[in-house]
């Protein structure tokens, strides 16, 4: 049984590189993605929420949704949060674009319009996103999107504000160690002082 | 802790280690923690294992940090020119401090004063104050001074090198323990504890800052400046001479000798600086590895320093016991152009696994030629020892504030590029070391000049009016303990002349 398995996954693990990457550019878009954050609108993690609907491109002809197995949802940086951070930078090789960082939701298709509450996580760090939602086929791999925004993803964009991390009670430790930090310094000095007035 | 307060002049064997006549240690015992000469030793090295720790926190734990803050990969590469250029200055200013105040005092005193911006790292909230941080808690890499100053006070002339070697190099190790270490302890916060992110990295910052002020308690209470006592009970007793400020530095600025080994100095352990900033970019982007592997490797590289530069401070005592100090400069050249030649080698290697094993050579070399400059440093100056290790040490930290300058910073170079002319530079620079003389013991090309000793050497630094005062004694102790120096061909002991000024 378990050396079955072994042969399945490793066929499926071939199948899977054999079929080579999945290039941004190939991808047809036919999806419409409405999310609820306006454009130029702030939104904060750990407080707000974004409602985010996903549904056939109607205008798009010459496509039908059977191979649509699975739809995520994903929240993507704006060009302006990814100037001078590699670590944003879009590639059109999908395996290797690190465009879109957050996952929104991640469920099977049903051919319905979606429609998602998403209640904004606390890691999500300060700058400007836009919502794009990817489908996959069988073999999980991307075979159309939708965005929320413009080919040149200059439009519809919104900001969130990440939190800062900081907690009062990290602050006052903070400052407290550093205070007794230096005041054991004078100490230090003080006994040194001491010391050599005892010994002459 | 009880001083262990013995007369200078009394040759009574109270240590528990064979001393010379300065009582300073002639033997190195590992596993030792005897008073005072061992428990310097590993009080100095932990001390300085700490201040690394600190220093090379945060890289680690960047992709984490740069969200939180909003950083951009040149706040991030500041911030890291940041790290090590604070440490310039400040190992010039240890070495006085060392001078004047003692090695324990000035270390503890400059690490409790770091200690502060390490807690403050955990609420730090902007580019411009993870930039501050960063560049204040580097100040404490100048203990790398105290440290080589207070081996050099507890260890004779044979072991000096072997000493000196250690303990450099397990502090360096702090840098490779904390790329390992610090990924544990936020992961240990954040999954276990469930703090979110961004709050997780904050608190795990306490962890270093705690450990570097517990060390400075440690040196303060446990520790002692010198065999005989500290400097407040030597200098009380007129046992040791509170020297002047302006003396001491106008002997170690005039030394040539000094500023050599600066240059030297700049172009490994500068080096090895340089790398530990940007190592895990080039294996990341270059080789496609996920960030915890760049990490991993990164961290192999620091943690190399456990034996390589201690086995730098052997090779140097090892070819002085035949060759004397003309055999420490030879080995020294040798294995610095080896090092350039390895890292010209690696920005040209295209493979993964060739790669990290050069990298890994090239560790080997660099940190190598680390102990092999402190096998030299010693000997350059008695009465200006701290600024003679000040300015070596200082010329470190400028070699990594130019490399990264020069080729790490903006896209002039590709990282790979940029690694091999490093390796160029690196070859260049070391041509230095063949200007260095020492007319009692010859230098590169030539023998010593005859009939010249090293209490010639060594008392010059003193003034006929100090010498009256009797000033110079631990000078004249040290000529003697140097004389192993000249190496298996070394003449006699001459006879004393009348000493002509060196320079």
């Amino acid at each position: 049984m378990k050396l079955l398995l072994l042969q399945v996954s490793l066929l499926l693990f071939l199948l899977k590189t054999t079929n080579g990457e999945v290039l941004f550019s190939s991808l047809p878009r036919s999806l419409v993605v409405v999310a609820s954050a306006m454009e130029g609108q702030v939104l904060k993690a750990g407080e707000d929420s974004i409602t985010v609907s996903v549904g056939l491109n109607q205008t798009v002809t010459n496509q039908t949704d059977e191979s649509f197995k699975k739809v995520k949802v994903k929240l993507c940086y704006a060009p302006v949060s990814q100037v001078d951070r590699k670590w944003r930078k879009t590639h059109n090789d999908l395996k290797t674009d690190r465009t879109c960082q957050y996952m929104i939701y991640d469920r099977p298709y049903d051919g319905k319009v979606e429609e998602f509450k998403w209640d904004i996580e606390k890691d999500v760090p300060t700058a400007t996103y836009f919502v794009r939602s990817y489908v996959y086929n069988d073999a999980d791999e991307e075979i159309a999107y939708g965005q929320t925004t413009n080919d040149k993803k200059s439009d519809n964009l919104f900001v969130i504000q990440g939190i800062s991390g900081r907690h009062m009670s990290i602050d006052i430790a903070s400052a407290c160690f550093s205070a007794f930090a230096l005041l054991s310094l004078v100490g230090f000095f003080v006994i040194e002082k001491r010391q050599s007035k005892i010994k002459s | 802790m009880e001083e262990v307060v013995q007369n200078p002049d009394n040759n009574d064997r109270k240590f528990a280690l064979p001393v010379d006549s300065e009582h300073k240690a002639t033997e190195f015992r590992l596993l030792s923690v005897s008073t005072p000469h061992m428990r310097a030793f590993h009080l100095s090295w932990i001390s300085f294992f700490s201040c690394f720790f600190s220093t090379f926190a945060a890289p680690p734990l960047i992709p984490i940090i740069r969200d939180n803050l909003n950083l951009t990969a040149t706040d991030i590469g500041n911030a890291g020119i940041a790290s090590v250029s604070g440490a310039v200055f400040a190992r010039v200013a240890m070495g006085t401090a060392c001078d004047l105040f003692g090695p324990r005092l000035a270390s503890s005193g400059l690490i409790l004063l770091t200690a502060p911006a390490v807690f403050l790292s955990a609420i730090a909230n902007s580019p411009a104050a993870f930039l501050m941080v960063r560049f204040f808690t580097g100040f404490s890499l100048a203990t790398f001074v105290s440290t080589q100053f207070w081996m050099s006070s507890m260890f004779s002339p044979t072991v000096v090198g072997t000493a000196n070697g250690l303990s450099a190099g397990w502090g360096n190790l702090g840098g490779g323990v904390t790329q390992l270490v610090m990924p544990l302890v936020y992961s240990l916060i954040h999954n276990n504890i469930g703090s979110t992110e961004f709050t997780a990295w904050r608190i795990a910052f306490f962890f270093p800052a705690l450990f570097q002020a517990l060390s400075a308690y440690a040196v303060f209470f446990w520790g002692q400046d010198m065999p005989d006592g500290n400097y407040n009970t030597l200098e009380k007793s007129g046992e040791k001479h509170k020297d002047s400020f302006s003396q001491v530095l106008y002997h170690a600025v005039t030394n040539y000798r000094g500023w050599i080994l600066a240059v030297a100095y700049g172009y490994c352990f500068g080096i090895e600086l340089t790398v530990d900033n940007i190592i895990a970019q080039y294996f990341f982007d270059r080789f496609d590895v996920d960030l915890n592997t760049a990490g991993i490797i990164a961290a192999s590289f620091g943690l190399v320093n456990m034996f390589s530069r201690p086995i730098g401070g052997l090779f140097s005592d090892f070819a002085a016991k035949r060759y004397g100090m003309r055999g420490r400069l030879w080995m020294l050249w040798v294995v610095q152009m080896g090092g350039g030649l390895l890292c010209l080698l690696l920005g040209k290697i295209g493979s993964l696994g060739l790669s990290v094993a050069v990298m890994v050579l090239f560790s080997v070399f660099v940190q190598a030629a680390e102990g092999l400059t402190f096998g030299v440093v010693p000997f350059v100056s008695r009465r200006s020892l701290g600024v003679i290790s000040g300015m070596t040490g200082g010329g470190g930290n400028v070699g990594a504030v130019l490399t990264q300058v020069i080729f790490f910073r903006g896209s002039r170079y590709s990282t790979e590029e940029g690694i091999s002319l490093m390796g160029v530079m690196i070859m260049c620079c070391s041509v230095v070391i063949m200007l260095i003389y020492f007319p009692q013991w010859g230098g590169f090309f030539y023998g010593p000049k005859k009939g010249v000793t090293e209490e010639d050497y060594y008392l010059s630094e003193w003034s006929a009016a100090e010498k009256e005062q009797g000033f110079h004694k631990m000078s004249l102790k040290f000529s003697e303990n140097s004389r192993r120096q000249r190496g298996r061909k070394g003449a006699a002991v001459p006879v004393q002349s009348d000493p002509p000024t060196i320079v």
